[in-house]
């Protein structure tokens, strides 16, 4: 899944390499603004809907009772997802939230979670 | 390298672009100001999560130096749970989100020179305002029940002092006393609550004071979760509860503190314990600052939460009206991170997505024994409307009820940090 979706976006962006190249030059810019510790908070679509989750999943992972998400990778999500989606059981909470989110929705949430866990994970 | 690439690519998709160039303009000429009037759940979290987006300046309003959790405090109530385990102070979104927090509270809203008035007297200039002030109650609606009445029959409808009372008078409450609960009229803060604390209160009688009864004089003819609760009443504590439907008492029309009575249009109940939950509205700086309509509540655009009445100042929580949106911590949580995305979407310009406004509350029929609703709501007609809701079944098994209130451990220790700070 997550290849036959990189595929048309990378084409589609190599038409906008100037735009690439500006926004690169912004977006590091703004990385260099403030020191690693205090990096702002992303704010693109799969971060906002992520912010949900965190209302019963604790970010840090260590959740007593709600299964922990933090390090779960993108194709696990989307697959833990999809089978939510499907069924009221085994959790009417997660099957609602799994209803609420379109594909390319849950996608964008499940690939910022993944990004996110592997980004802490990393020294 | 690759992977790397993809991101910032993926970046590029839909509106972002735009976007991504605003932030530069603003902090170019110093970063924008957002105050937010309330540290309690809905102002909490707004700020929390303005706070980690580093580009804006936020400044926290809240005059207690410590929130108790209304949310849980039924099994404080019930001697499950201690009140200082349900209280959190701000220092974390100080520390942790860059939030400044000021211990005062805001006592006008000057929404033409757009600055906010302390009791202490600063004026706080701002580019934004959020107004999270909670509920305030219909004092004197119901004669004899008044601020005085409410230190004899608490409503501890607001967690802190009042729950204490509560207790103490529950725990000082002979057995075989009467316990009254005066439910109030919807539109009011968690529909369930009341029947989760006689549940709880029914919990602590039948260990401790097993001749005591509950009366729950009800405002309405039907409340939320109906069948659950009186299906778990005849299971667990069988002839203890007993719900008066406004049809059938005429409703309450009077309080009488010195002969511990509540008065209907056809009988008088004397309780040893009365609990009388007032009806409700906005926090009082809502209507102060002209955010309210005729309902006493605050109408507000359903994708920003800014004020249909007054533009530039968002409201969330409790004290929203318009749509179906139940006034819960959940909700007002949920409501306050789409308000943090849309502020930060038009002071800096970063990207805004459809909102997705959801609540899920669990509540408590035994301490090993709870349910759990899941609500989805988007934007239609300019109101919130409901899309999709479950909820659980009378019948599931033990087990099911069990796990439930399991789960709801842990919803409460990641929804607190997610509201006060803590996680990442
Ligand atoms: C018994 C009970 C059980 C509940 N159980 C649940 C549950 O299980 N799940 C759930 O989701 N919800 C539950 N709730 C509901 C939940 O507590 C509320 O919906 C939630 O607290 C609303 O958040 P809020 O931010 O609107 O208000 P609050 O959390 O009340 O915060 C308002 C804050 O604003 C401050 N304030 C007011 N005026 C001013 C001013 N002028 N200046 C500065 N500060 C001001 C107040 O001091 C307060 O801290 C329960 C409620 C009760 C009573």
């Amino acid at each position: 899944m997550k290849r036959q979706r990189a595929a048309p976006i990378v084409s589609r962006a190599k038409g906008l390499a100037a735009e690439i190249r500006w926004l690169l030059s912004i977006s590091l810019s703004a990385i260099l603004l403030f020191p690693e510790s205090s990096a702002p908070a992303d704010v693109s679509q799969g971060a906002q809907i992520a912010a949900t989750c965190a209302s019963c999943h604790d970010p840090t992972g260590g959740g007593q009772a709600i299964p922990p998400i933090a390090s779960l990778d993108e194709q696990a999500i989307v697959k833990a997802m999809l089978a939510f989606r499907a069924s009221e059981s085994p959790s009417h909470v997660m099957h609602a939230v799994a209803l609420s989110l379109s594909d390319d929705e849950l996608a964008a949430t499940a690939r910022y979670l993944a990004d996110r866990a592997s980004a802490g994970r990393q020294p | 390298m690759t992977d790397w690439t993809r991101r910032q690519i993926g970046g590029l998709a839909g509106g972002a672009l735009l976007a991504v160039a605003a932030p530069h303009i603003v902090r170019g000429r110093g970063r924008a100001k957002v105050v937010v009037i309330g540290g309690g759940i809905g102002g909490a979290t707004v700020a929390r999560y303005l706070g980690d987006m580093k580009s804006i300046d936020v400044t926290l309003l809240e005059p207690n130096s410590t929130h108790v959790t209304c949310f849980f405090s039924n099994l404080y109530l019930a001697g499950l749970r201690s009140l200082a385990s349900l209280s959190f102070g701000l220092e974390t979104l100080a520390e942790d989100h860059g939030i400044t927090i000021i211990r005062d509270s805001a006592v006008a809203i000057d929404s033409g020179g757009k600055a906010v008035e302390l009791r202490g007297g600063t004026k706080l200039p701002y580019d934004r305002l959020v107004v999270a002030p909670g509920i305030a109650f219909k004092f004197g609606e119901i004669e004899g029940y008044d601020e005085a009445a409410a230190k004899i029959m608490p409503h501890a409808w607001i967690a802190g002092p009042q729950s204490e009372l509560l207790r103490r008078q529950l725990e000082s409450m002979e057995d075989g006393g009467v316990f009254v609960i005066a439910a109030p009229p919807n539109p009011f803060r968690c529909p369930p609550a009341p029947y989760e604390r006689a549940s709880l209160v029914a919990y602590y009688f039948k260990q401790f004071k097993p001749k005591s009864k509950i009366l729950i004089v009800d405002a309405k003819d039907q409340f939320s979760g109906q069948e659950l609760f009186q299906d778990a009443w005849s299971r667990h504590y069988p002839g203890m509860i007993e719900w008066l439907p406004s049809h059938f008492t005429g409703a309450i029309k009077a309080v009488d503190v010195a002969a511990r009575s509540v008065v209907t249009e056809g009988e008088t109940f004397r309780a040893a314990v009365t609990n009388f939950i007032p009806a409700q509205k906005a926090g009082l700086i809502g209507e102060k600052a002209g955010l309210t309509d005729a309902s006493g509540w605050c109408p507000v655009d359903p994708v920003t939460f800014e004020s249909t009445l007054q533009p530039g100042i968002h409201v969330v929580g409790d004290s929203i009206i318009g749509g179906d949106m139940p006034k819960s911590a959940f909700s007002a949580n949920s409501q306050a991170k789409a308000c943090a995305f849309a502020i930060a979407a038009s002071l800096t310009g970063s990207p805004q997505f459809p909102p997705h406004l959801f609540n899920s509350c669990y509540t408590f029929l035994a301490p090993d024994d709870a349910f759990t609703n899941a609500l989805t709501f988007a934007p239609e007609g300019g109101r919130i409307k409901t899309v999709k809701m479950f909820i659980s079944k009378v019948g599931e098994s033990a087990e099911v009820r069990r796990r439930t209130a399991h789960h709801a451990m842990g919803w409460y220790s990641a929804f607190t940090a997610d509201v006060f700070g803590g996680g990442s």
